[in-house]
């Protein structure tokens, strides 16, 4: 047997050392043998195996007679005067070498070999560099070997592991943790309806393991995502508890809509979550994902008409076979805004509305009296005078410095060889950033998942899950929230010194939000899969799939508004009066009920079989889905008493009394397949398709045929790199083209239909109103998109050095547009109906570079991530602009009219020689001339290049692992994205709304000729690029430090594996532009910020 | 095993038959075959209609757009259009909405309605389904027609005449003048009128339908309009005669002025009061918020948000003094006080036409119970609570609105709606507008009559004799700024009169109330507010430079807005 084979037989086989065979007696007569006929026949009849090498033994000859004989006695007989000789390994080896070889007596190295959790791993192979010899490591990971010298190196190399090459030095124990390798070509990839091999998948898919999202300890799954997967764009713009969730784009922005506000929506990825589409993908618990891939090109043609904006798939863990694991972590962060804006303070808020009020009175030379007094100013910033002259720092007032998120997980895991389960428990805890606001977000997440051998061909199994939340605000929307703490103005009391509340801005003061009531929001859904699936008896490689899905979502959300009440200081009396705030002025409840049910079955077909070189798989199915949601609600006012807040304890008069209700649902009939043709795991074909009908469209005009291709090339497995290139490991080329389509779309655009409102008063009572919906466009149709994708993949040294690069293209056409911009408002249509009109052409790349290696103790892994997309609208129904500048033709999706601003006004000869607007005045913004026609008007906006949408995404992650310790450090980062933000511009205004400090910082004032930043209540002509900001950053996005427990202690503690660590999301952050707030945001700063998280945690397994 | 195939079988086969799951029937919508068909729809379809003409209880009034309150709104919103003026390119941004702008770009709104109209039109001419008002309806909606067109014009200028509904693609608007519309508009009403009843009475069920009388006072509008010299650049006298015709054929009917003029406007709707012609009626399901808009913060209101729909010392100064006489001579455009008045700078509010105590609350003003402080001291560290020094949304002019606000007995509060009616036509327009009429036709004594009676239900003494000409004009066009002050009427009255260009040039005034806190007593000074700029372009708005895009140079621009 050669050594190859036996090493890696004995990977394979039990290795468990029995006493030592040579006791074992034989009888033998041989002659004029070769050695290694010798060597068979004590093989075959001990259990003992030989290492050599043939080159050592072929061409020697041997006689042998032995009788009752040892294997030492016949192999001393055997080997005499061939200048061979043998020696005794553990494990039932000899190995048989050169005697000078063998001879050289070294020292003995014992060890323990680990995998990345501290578990003893068996079966490694040890062998001494530049020799045949070597061990393997037996079931508790311990070995031993005899070796030369100090300057011996030792290999240790396992399936599914990095191997490792260790330099012995004075050491006699050598004990070493194994790092596992991810990209292991082993690795299987989900895609849609199946599974297929990393190393022969020709689409262009990426994958993330649930362990890697573990990583972050942000509550929401989605942002865990964001940098992690090449071509997925994350972008969290909010970070209120349970309201969270980002965007997600899947190579940019693909696909325009007529309102701006839908535009994430319409490029919104279809998200599968264990073969159905579901919602509350950000809430899964993290602790129960296997994996999650996305399919980025042609591959996603195989979901048709909802996939051109790509398909997220997650897949969540089974059970395994083995003992029951228990897998309990518990963690516990605090967290906080990433970044509050300075807001001015009185005296500069009074100083810069001054200015502007004095702006607005034409600037007089005298006889001007201030709003605020000099005096006034001086009290501001003395804070003499706190009730009449205070200065509010809202944000100090409103926000904590942190709040409390708590996250518990406990999973059993397990199973026989007929039934493997998983039973997972999750529960999750976050406060509001608010002193005064009932804001909080509860979760707990349940599954089980049973999976079944009935028969020896039919499988069965359920995956039975929920996702209860419990969600509880302020009725007051959370960007009025926002607006009444940063622009609410210093000059304001927040709350006497004598603890009593004052009105605030508007009187809607923020820290009175604990007494107007709630708006509590319970869902409690029902996700249920059954599943079945049976091998075809007769037919090698044939199987049945179905599965049959229902999925019911309860909401329940329950709107309490209260009066309220704030003091507000008479300035005649003296006294602080009690006022009733301008909400509700009695007890008032909204009760709202939703029910969204899916229902969802599919069947397929699955053939897969390998003969000789070729393998062949195949699948067709069909999958029928209907979704249906329906809603109820009831109002009333004038309670009794706000003790108790059920509906029946409201006003039972007619007029305290409302609700309303309306439903609608959704159909879907499609059929599937795909097929698959691999020559020796080197020319690799596959076809797939979705023939999709959806309800969307008018009879006859509901299929739809997506079809999509892809080739693979592993130049890798050819002859001549295998022969020549020994570092190449893996190199493939692909390509792929396909058809996908975008059907979001408003149902029954192809009826004329009427719908209930714009009601009337007649006399002294309501009459109903019916009014005209968009009118019908008969011949509506899907959306498609057509993408092409270029990839090449590798691996090198040893797996030491991975690369991807993938260059990708996308021409949408059919988009739904309303011709609105060319059809004049004379003709009276309310709204338009949308028609396939719209073109865009997106392309882009990603490239992912890796670096895996140890370095004595340290194993580590850093991987690069670059994507790039790139939109421009190809056609669009556009408004013959003036100037071809301002076309939104050839532009990104979204991209902004700006005036293009050159400073401002700073001198008196400035301001005279340069065409401006009528009211801009020293101090203003100045806007340059584009079309040089001597005005300035709308003719000179130009056409922005970028949105806040990213053009260029990054992420750069990096693992170590030194002995019991790992770390995980993840960079992300953007760029080509800008924001303009109208909140920022807004300075002195009469409105009475505080400014950020930025804004006010280096202002033009009279006293400021040379100032940068445009005047208090600068003249707005419109948006100018003065304002519009890069939002470049990067920021430290995750960062885990981890400490395992050694073996030693946990198995004292009768514990698998104890992890403790400490994790951080957000942690930090450099943008280049907007350094006032936090430059994910998108739009005005009133929002709730995103958060930093700061978490320590425990993971015991048992 | 064999079972397991046979389960499959039946599985698959059940699922391969139910092909009727894309057939489903939209749950939340009505289509067009059965709106037609079924008379309640009509109606519903019908009154949805008469949402076409704004009303003025928007958060930003028509006022704001003119010298009756001072306007501070910031940014390009809404009223904001003389701190920041409008222009062709952000006209639709500053008033195209009913939260922002009161409709004051008019035009998207308009011609939407005007299809819908001419839908229900077309309708109703093709069914032959029958149902007993359906002459009514179509005579009613005639009438919208003509209101909207109304609406268009005196905003505008001449529009294009659009009598049907065109489908995409059909036809190429061009603006037909400002007589052909006017035309247009007789024409529907002339249609319109033989199928109407008469009138409703103001507690009647339907009040708040068009009427008869509803055509008349709109045909008295309009015609009044194009007879000034805006419209009616050669002054023809015939269109004047038209106008006085139209006024008149109003004044035999049995209206009569409610006899309090405060009350007048803050009756609920469905209350009795026979001066109104047409109104748009509130429920408290379906009501206005004015009160919460306008009022000071005191009551928790926004006082015209950001304290902007004060009532401003121009209009204040307008008003007569109880003796009959104005307070104040304008003479080449220097204010001095009229000698003859009486009027006493330390008492500005004493004597005043009675008008003025029931449209505007000032200084020591009793408003529902309270006294009303807008005082700050001479050394300017107390004031009072409802000066603008203890609040932003207290109006700076220290005036604020009282016209519609209501009495004692109603709750001031954010929770509740109003149902006081937007009023489109009272008796006492159709006074003055016969009034205008007879003054341009020369019979200055008619007019002096019908002035008078409006002033005499306000406690105020008739137009002596010896006022006439130029001085009579003045009188008459100041009795419409007082007596329709915040009904929307000012906006057009200083544009069709060609007035503008003196009147909406001054800058916006307010009065500080100085006191001395030692003795109590207080002076008055005016205080500059707002500088203003009106050119001659403003006399007509502009249409959107986005809409004559779109119609690729058929539409012309009004004059100056190119």
């Amino acid at each position: 047997m050669k050594l190859t084979t036996i090493l890696l037989l004995l990977t394979f086989l039990n290795v468990t050392a029995n006493s030592f065979s040579q006791n074992s007696r034989l009888t033998l007569a041989l002659k004029n043998v070769s050695i290694q006929d010798v060597l068979d026949v004590l093989e075959n009849s001990t259990d003992l195996k030989f290492l050599y090498r043939n080159e050592t033994i072929s061409d020697k000859k041997i006689s042998i007679n032995a009788s009752n004989a040892s294997v030492e006695e016949i192999l001393d007989e055997a080997l005499v005067g061939t200048g061979i000789s043998y020696k005794l390994l553990s494990n039932n080896l000899i190995v048989i070498a050169q005697e000078e070889f063998l001879e050289k007596q070294g020292i003995k190295i014992s060890g323990n070999v680990t995998d990345a959790d501290g578990m003893p791993l068996p079966g490694v192979n040890i062998l001494l560099k530049g020799t045949m010899e070597g061990t393997v490591t037996d079931v508790d990971g311990n070995f031993s070997i005899d070796v030369p010298s100090q300057e011996a190196i030792l290999v240790f190399s396992s399936v599914g592991y990095i191997s490792e090459e260790i330099s012995i030095g004075a050491r006699e124990v050598i004990n070493i943790s194994m790092v596992p390798d991810v990209t292991a070509l082993e690795e299987i990839i989900v895609v849609g309806y199946g599974e297929q091999k990393k190393e022969t998948l020709t689409g262009s898919v990426v994958n993330v393991s649930g362990k890697e999202i573990k990583k972050s300890p942000s509550s929401n799954l989605i942002s865990s995502l964001a940098g992690k997967l090449p071509g997925l764009s994350v972008n969290q713009r909010s970070g209120e508890p349970g309201r969270d969730d980002p965007s997600i784009l899947i190579r940019g922005v693909g696909t325009f809509v007529s309102d701006p506000a839908d535009l994430a929506e319409a490029n919104a990825p279809l998200i599968i979550v264990d073969g159905v589409p579901r919602s509350q993908m950000s809430r899964l618990n993290p602790d129960d994902i296997e994996s999650i891939s996305v399919l980025k090109d042609a591959s996603a043609a195989i979901y048709g008409a909802r996939a051109a904006n790509g398909v997220i798939l997650i897949t969540t863990k089974k059970g395994i076979i083995g003992k029951p694991v228990f897998d309990f972590a518990y963690n516990y962060a605090v967290h906080s805004p990433t970044k509050i804006p300075d807001m001015l303070d009185a005296a500069t808020f009074a100083e810069v509305y001054n200015e502007g009020d004095w702006y607005r009175k034409g600037r007089p030379v005298d006889n001007y009296v201030p709003f605020y007094s000099d005096e006034a100013v001086q009290k501001y910033r003395d804070g003499s005078d706190p009730v009449l002259y205070p200065n509010t720092d809202w944000m100090k007032e409103v926000l904590k410095p942190y709040s409390i998120q708590r996250r518990m997980s406990l999973q059993v895991n397990g199973g026989t060889e007929f039934v493997k389960y998983l039973f997972s428990f999750g529960s999750l805890f976050q406060d509001g950033n608010y002193y005064h606001n009932p804001t909080d977000y509860r979760q707990y997440n349940m599954r089980s998942k049973i999976d079944i051998d009935i028969t020896k061909n039919l499988t069965v199994g359920v995956n039975l899950y929920t996702i209860l939340n419990n969600r509880t605000y302020s009725p007051v929307v959370t960007w009025v929230n926002f607006y009444n703490i940063l622009h609410s103005n210093p000059t304001l009391v927040a709350q006497y010194p004598n603890g009593l509340t004052a009105p605030g801005r508007l009187g809607e003061n923020p820290l009175l939000l604990d007494q107007r009531g709630t708006d509590k929001i319970e869902d409690t859904p029902i996700y249920s899969t059954f599943t079945a699936s049976y091998k075809i008896p007769f037919i090698t490689g044939l199987k049945i799939d179905g599965s049959f899905n229902y999925d019911i979502s309860n909401q329940f959300e329950k709107r309490f508004s209260l009066p309220y009440y704030y003091y507000e200081y008479n300035v005649n009396t003296g006294e602080y009066e009690r006022k009733q705030g301008t909400g509700a002025s009695t007890v008032e409840l909204w009760d709202t009920y939703r029910k969204w049910t899916t229902m969802m079955y599919n069947i397929k077909i699955v053939y897969d079989r390998t003969y000789n070189n070729h393998h062949v798989s195949a699948m067709l199915g069909l999958e029928k889905q209907k979704n249906s949601y329906q809603f109820a609600e009831a109002y009333r006012k004038n309670f009794v008493s706000s003790a108790i807040d059920q509906i029946d304890v409201g006003s039972t008069d007619p007029a305290d009394k409302n609700n309303s209700g309306s439903a609608s649902a959704t159909g879907y009939n499609n059929y599937f397949g795909r097929f698959n043709y691999g020559f020796s795991s080197k020319y690799l074909f596959e076809f797939l398709f979705r023939y999709d009908g959806s309800q969307i469209f008018p009879e006859g005009k509901r299929y739809g045929f997506f079809p999509g291709f892809s080739v693979g090339w592993r130049l890798s497995e050819e002859e001549f790199i295998r022969n020549n290139l020994l570092f190449v490991n893996q190199l493939k080329l692909r390509f792929s083209h396909g058809q996908t389509g975008n059907d979001r779309v408003d149902p029954y655009q192809y009826l004329q239909s009427y719908s209930f409102g714009d009601n009337y008063v007649l006399g002294s009572g309501d009459v109903p109103g019916i009014y005209a919906n968009t009118i019908p466009n008969s011949n509506i149709t899907w959306e498609t998109s057509k993408k092409t994708d270029i990839g090449l993949e590798a691996s090198l040294w040893n797996r030491k050095l991975g690369m991807e690069l993938t260059l990708w293209q996308e021409k949408r056409s059919n988009i739904l547009a309303q011709r609105n911009l060319s059809i004049p408002n004379i003709y009276g249509f309310s709204s338009l109906p949308s028609e396939n009109i719209g073109k865009v052409d997106n392309n882009g790349y990603e490239l992912v570079l890796n670096h895996r290696n140890t370095a004595g103790k340290l194993a580590y892994f850093i991987e690069a991530t670059v994507s790039f997309a790139r939109n421009k609208i190809v056609f669009m129904d556009e408004t013959p602009q003036v100037e071809p500048y301002q076309n939104q033709t050839g532009h990104p999706i979204g991209a902004g009219l700006y005036y293009k601003a050159d400073g401002i006004f700073n001198t008196k000869a400035e301001l005279d020689s340069f065409p401006h607007p009528g009211g801009s005045r020293l101090g203003d913004i100045k806007i340059i001339d584009l079309n040089g026609d001597e005005k300035i008007n709308a003719q000179d906006q130009f056409r922005f290049d970028y949105t806040a949408t990213p053009e260029y995404i990054f992420g750069l992650n990096m693992n170590l692992q030194y002995r019991y310790f790992d770390l995980s450090i993840f960079l992300q980062g953007q760029t080509n994205a800008y924001n303009y933000d109208n909140a920022f511009v807004k300075l002195g205004n009469t409105d009475f709304d505080n400014a950020v400090v930025e804004r006010a910082n280096d202002r033009w004032t009279v006293d400021n000729p040379d100032g940068k930043m445009p005047r208090a209540d600068a003249y707005q002509v419109g948006a100018t690029t003065l304002f519009l900001y890069d939002a470049t950053f990067i920021r430290l996005k995750t960062l885990e430090l981890g400490y395992s427990l050694p073996s030693k202690i946990t198995s004292k503690l009768k514990m698998k594996d104890i992890r403790l660590y400490i994790n951080a999301f957000n942690l930090l952050t450099w943008a280049k532009e907007i350094k006032w707030a936090d430059p994910e945001m998108s739009g005005d700063l009133t929002y709730y910020p995103q958060q930093r998280i700061i978490n320590i945690g425990a993971n015991v397994k048992f | 095993m064999k079972n397991i195939l046979v389960i499959t079988a039946i599985v698959l086969s059940f699922i391969s038959c139910n092909d009727d799951i894309l057939d489903i029937t939209a749950k939340d919508r009505i289509a067009d075959d059965a709106v037609w068909n079924d008379e309640n729809l009509i109606r519903a379809y019908h009154n949805s209609l008469y949402n076409a003409i704004p009303h003025g209880f928007y958060i930003h009034m028509f006022s704001k757009f003119t010298d009756e309150a001072y306007n501070s709104a910031p940014g390009n919103w809404g009223a904001g259009i003389f701190v920041y003026p409008y222009t062709a390119d952000n006209i639709t941004e500053v008033g195209n909405g009913d939260y922002w702008g009161g409709y004051l770009y008019y035009w998207n709104r308009g011609y939407e309605y005007i299809r819908k109209v001419n839908v229900f039109l077309e309708q109703m001419a093709e069914t032959p389904f029958s149902f007993d008002d359906k002459e009514q309806l179509i005579g009613e909606a005639k009438f919208l027609r003509a209101f909207i067109y109304f609406n268009l014009i005196e905003r505008f200028g001449g529009v294009p005449i659009v009598a049907q509904s065109y489908e995409l693609g059909e036809v190429t608007f061009t603006r037909n003048t400002f007589d052909e519309c006017v035309e247009f508009i007789e024409k529907d009403l002339d249609e319109a009128m033989p199928v109407l009843p008469e009138k409703y009475a103001s507690a009647d069920a339907n009040f708040g339908r068009a009427t008869q009388d509803a055509c008349k006072a709109l045909l008295s509008r309009v015609l009044l309009y194009a007879a000034s010299p805006l419209f009616n650049t050669s002054n023809d006298i015939n269109k004047w005669q038209k106008a006085a015709d139209a006024a008149a054929a109003l004044l035999s009917s049995d209206y009569s002025l409610y006899p309090d003029y405060r009350e007048a406007f803050i009756l609920p709707s469905g209350s009795e009061n026979n001066e109104l012609i047409f109104t748009r009626n509130f429920t408290t399901t379906n009501g206005h918020q004015a009160p919460m808009h306008n009022l000071n913060r005191r009551y928790g209101a926004y006082g015209g948000w950001w304290g902007s729909n004060g009532p401003t010392q121009n209009l204040v100064d307008d008003y007569d003094m109880i003796n009959g006489e104005p307070p104040f001579i304008y003479a080449d455009g220097v204010k001095t006080i009229n000698p003859a008045s009486g009027y006493d700078p330390d008492h500005p509010w004493a004597n005043r036409d009675p008008r003025f105590e029931a449209t505007i609350t000032h200084d020591s003003t009793i408003y529902h119970g309270d006294l009303m402080e807008m005082w700050i001291a001479s050394n300017g560290a107390t004031w009072g609570f409802d000066s603008y020094k203890q609040s932003g949304d207290n109006p700076r002019t220290n005036y604020v609105l009282k016209k519609f606000m209501p009495n004692e007995d109603v709750a001031l509060s954010w929770q509740d709606f109003y149902t006081n009616p937007w009023i489109y036509f009272r008796l006492a327009e159709i006074y003055l507008n016969y009034a205008e009429a007879m003054f341009e036709l020369g019979e200055e004594g008619i007019c002096r009559e019908y002035i008078s009676k409006v002033r005499e239900r306000a406690g105020m003494p008739p137009i002596p004799a010896n006022v006439t000409g130029e001085d009579l004009r003045k009188r008459l066009y100041n009795e419409r700024r007082i007596e329709l002050a915040f009904e929307s009427h000012r906006y057009f009255d200083v544009r069709r009169w060609k007035i503008a260009m003196d009147v909406e040039n001054r800058p916006i005034m307010g009065l500080d109330v100085i006191k001395n806190v030692d003795t109590g007593e207080k002076t008055y000074t005016e205080v500059l507010l707002l500088e203003r700029s009106f050119e001659e372009r403003m006399y007509l708005l502009p249409i959107a430079t986005v809409e004559i895009n779109k119609n690729e140079g058929s539409i012309v621009q009004n004059p100056g807005w190119e």
